[in-house]
């Protein structure tokens, strides 16, 4: 089951040592060296993070370095495309670099490592179990020998730039990591461009001095609040995770052909031109596979195949003072580490909230709603809640402060017996900071 | 000493019991208009086909611009024969439905890239600057002939084939095509081996060669 569970990243580490090997043809024993020696300190370096420091670091350590990948596949894809409409055809430094072993080397001990570290962090209580690693460090190591056998199949003309080479390499750990939702990288990406559009709308509204819920009418919202929409995140993020490999395709489409005026006969001018334009369609393959894997790691962040803990809503009374309480050890166990969602109705009005026992141990009462996303709730899996609208994940102990995606946290007593929170408090909590900010989003209506 | 562009030795073609060529040892120096003359079904087309990577001999040995071509794959013969071979017929192969600059395009795209402007001066080399943009049936034969001609030298060969070039040509349409080629190889330096029946146009070449039921049975000098 674990076995299957790891076939993405094992599959993403086959095709990564690939392109290694073809990418830095001609150094093949450096690649498998290194590509073996990265997976293996990867490993032992990912046991290490996850046994002795936080979860949320060593994951959070993690998917930065993902990120780093894709960021810097972002710089090499501009520098690409910025190249590919200069006059000169010759080699720049960072290509006559890439041509050196310690740098074919040092590329590969890397992208192993990360590799591997994802990997390790799909194994479930990934802190323990060193025989699991042991048996992951040879599945990775006979890997790299697989891989090497794949590329001697592989037609000589399959050639793969540079900028193709790190934008293969990144979208296969961004497709690894994307199915382990503390590793997932597009959804906090689409999270942060709806952010930012709110944001931005805000804040130029304030830059223009205009108090914008006071003043702009609802009809008005009806347009502005399109740009809340969850869809404006989803694009936004599609079009900051594609432009590397779309900026990469056009900068190997764009290259220019070599001179041919010199060359005195037809035929012999037009083989050269010839082979320019074949070897120019083989290394545009890299960027094409980039595009489809990053497409690939798209789908399995908007449709991740894992369960969410999702408890239908207990409807809940307040007391004549207007107290709502739960108990802690009533019909559910409140101190379980599970999100437990309840539903108060009061004069029309209504409220929904759960509770919910931190991994420090901590009790949090917060509304089942951000201040940001319309009201669609969350749902609890692996360690963190996720907002059902705009698929961010939060840290289960970020929840219950303030701010961005959170849940809205609610003011509560704890007691021995359970936790008292106030019923018109909470009511109007609701209707101020969900339904407000909800019409808005629904365009005034 | 010219470099040999075809050397053959024990060179044999057999088709189940047939045998259409038997043993043959030959050398073509580079450069050398060689006609091959004899009966129908005497082995010259075999023999063309041999020589231009059209076929496989099945004995002997086979060298041609130095290439082995009983060691080279299906894709290796392939490239021999786009890099190294051109190849006129008596029966133009033409595509009906392309421009004469078109079908010359055809060749360029299939070895290369194709480029107008180099397959219009091909055929301004055989005269027909004027019919670029003519189908195949919008011109005559010895027209037809020569884009052939422009098609089979475009790709720079080495190593020029005719099977028969001027079979459904006039006197008139044959000598202007045979001079054609004699001004082409003057300039490009390409070996022409040309099967014909046609004692008349033999003589064009250095030399002649007489095959009989697949026999190599004599040979002559003929260049002027």
């Amino acid at each position: 089951m674990l076995a299957l569970k790891l076939i993405p990243q094992l599959l993403c580490w086959v095709g990564m040592v690939l392109v290694l090997l073809r990418g830095f043809s001609g150094r093949r024993p450096t690649v498998v060296a290194a590509a073996c020696a990265g997976f293996l300190l990867g490993l032992a370096g990912a046991l290490t993070l996850l046994r002795f420091l936080p979860g949320e670091f060593s994951f959070g350590l993690i998917r930065d370095l993902v990120g780093g990948g894709f960021l810097l596949a972002w710089g090499v894809s501009v520098a690409a495309i910025y190249r590919s409409t200069g006059r000169v055809v010759s080699a720049t430094w960072g290509e006559r670099l890439a041509q050196r072993a310690p740098f074919a080397g040092a590329g590969t001990l890397l992208a192993g490592m990360v590799a591997a570290a994802v990997c390790a962090c799909r194994l479930p209580g990934a802190e323990g179990k060193p025989l699991t690693y042991l048996l992951l460090a040879l599945a990775g190591a006979v890997l790299v020998f697989a891989a090497l056998a794949l590329e001697r199949v592989l037609p000589a003309s399959f050639k793969v730039s540079l900028p193709g080479l790190l934008l293969l390499v990144v979208a296969l750990l961004l497709f690894g990591s994307s199915s382990i939702i503390r590793l997932d990288l597009f959804s906090p990406l689409t999270m942060k461009v709806m952010k930012f559009t709110h944001d931005f709308v805000h804040q130029f509204f304030e830059s223009m001095l205009i108090p914008d819920h006071l003043f702009i009418r609802p009809y008005l919202w009806q347009y502005i609040g399109l740009l809340f929409g969850k869809e404006i995140g989803f694009w936004g993020g599609l079009v900051i995770w594609f432009i590397p490999a779309l900026l990469v395709l056009f900068a190997i489409q764009f290259e220019r052909l070599p001179q041919v005026s010199q060359i005195r006969q037809g035929a012999a001018r037009r083989k050269v031109t010839a082979a320019a334009i074949r070897s120019r369609r083989f290394r545009l393959v890299a960027p094409v596979l980039a595009a489809a894997v990053l497409a690939g790691a798209v789908y399995q962040s908007r449709f991740p195949s894992v369960e969410y803990w999702d408890p239908k809503p207990v409807l809940i009374t307040a007391s004549p003072s207007g107290e709502i309480f739960i108990p802690k050890k009533g019909v559910v166990d409140l101190e379980d580490g599970q999100l437990h969602k309840y539903l108060f109705k009061q004069g029309g009005r209504e409220a929904r909230f759960f509770v919910l026992m931190t991994p420090s141990g901590k009790l949090t009462v917060d509304l089942d709603a951000c201040a940001i996303c319309k009201p669609d709730g969350y749902g609890q899996v692996e360690g963190m809640v996720l907002c059902y609208y705009c698929k961010t994940y939060i840290p289960l102990d970020t929840v219950g402060k303030p701010g961005g995606c959170n849940p809205v946290p609610i003011a509560f007593t704890e007691k021995e017996d359970g936790v008292h929170l106030d019923g018109l408090t909470l009511i109007n909590t609701w209707s101020n900071t969900v339904q407000s900010s909800a019409r808005v989003k629904e365009g005034g209506k | 000493m010219a470099v040999a562009t075809i050397e053959t030795s024990g060179l044999t073609r057999s088709y189940g019991e047939i045998c259409a060529l038997k043993p043959i040892d030959l050398v073509v120096p580079e450069g050398e208009w060689l006609s091959v003359m004899g009966h129908s079904g005497s082995g010259k087309s075999t023999l063309m086909n041999l020589v231009g990577g059209l076929d496989r001999p099945s004995a002997g040995a086979l060298q041609v611009g130095g290439e082995d071509l009983l060691g080279l794959s299906e894709d290796g013969l392939a490239r021999f024969r786009r890099e190294f071979v051109g190849i006129i017929f008596q029966q133009h192969h033409l595509v009906p439905y392309l421009s004469a600059v078109e079908n010359v395009m055809l060749a360029q795209y299939f070895h290369s890239v194709p480029d107008e402007a180099e397959a219009k001066t091909a055929l301004e080399r055989v005269g027909l600057g004027h019919r670029l943009r003519n189908r195949p049936g919008e011109l005559s034969g010895g027209e037809q002939q020569r884009v052939c001609i422009a098609r089979a030298i475009i790709n720079s060969p080495k190593l020029l084939l005719g099977d028969e070039p001027t079979g459904n040509l006039d006197h008139k349409s044959t000598v202007m095509v045979l001079e054609l080629l004699r001004e082409l190889r003057a300039e490009e330096r390409f070996t022409i081996v040309m099967v014909t029946h046609n004692q008349e146009v033999a003589a064009w070449g250095d030399r002649t060669i007489y095959l009989d039921d697949g026999v190599l049975v004599r040979e002559e000098r003929t260049g002027a």
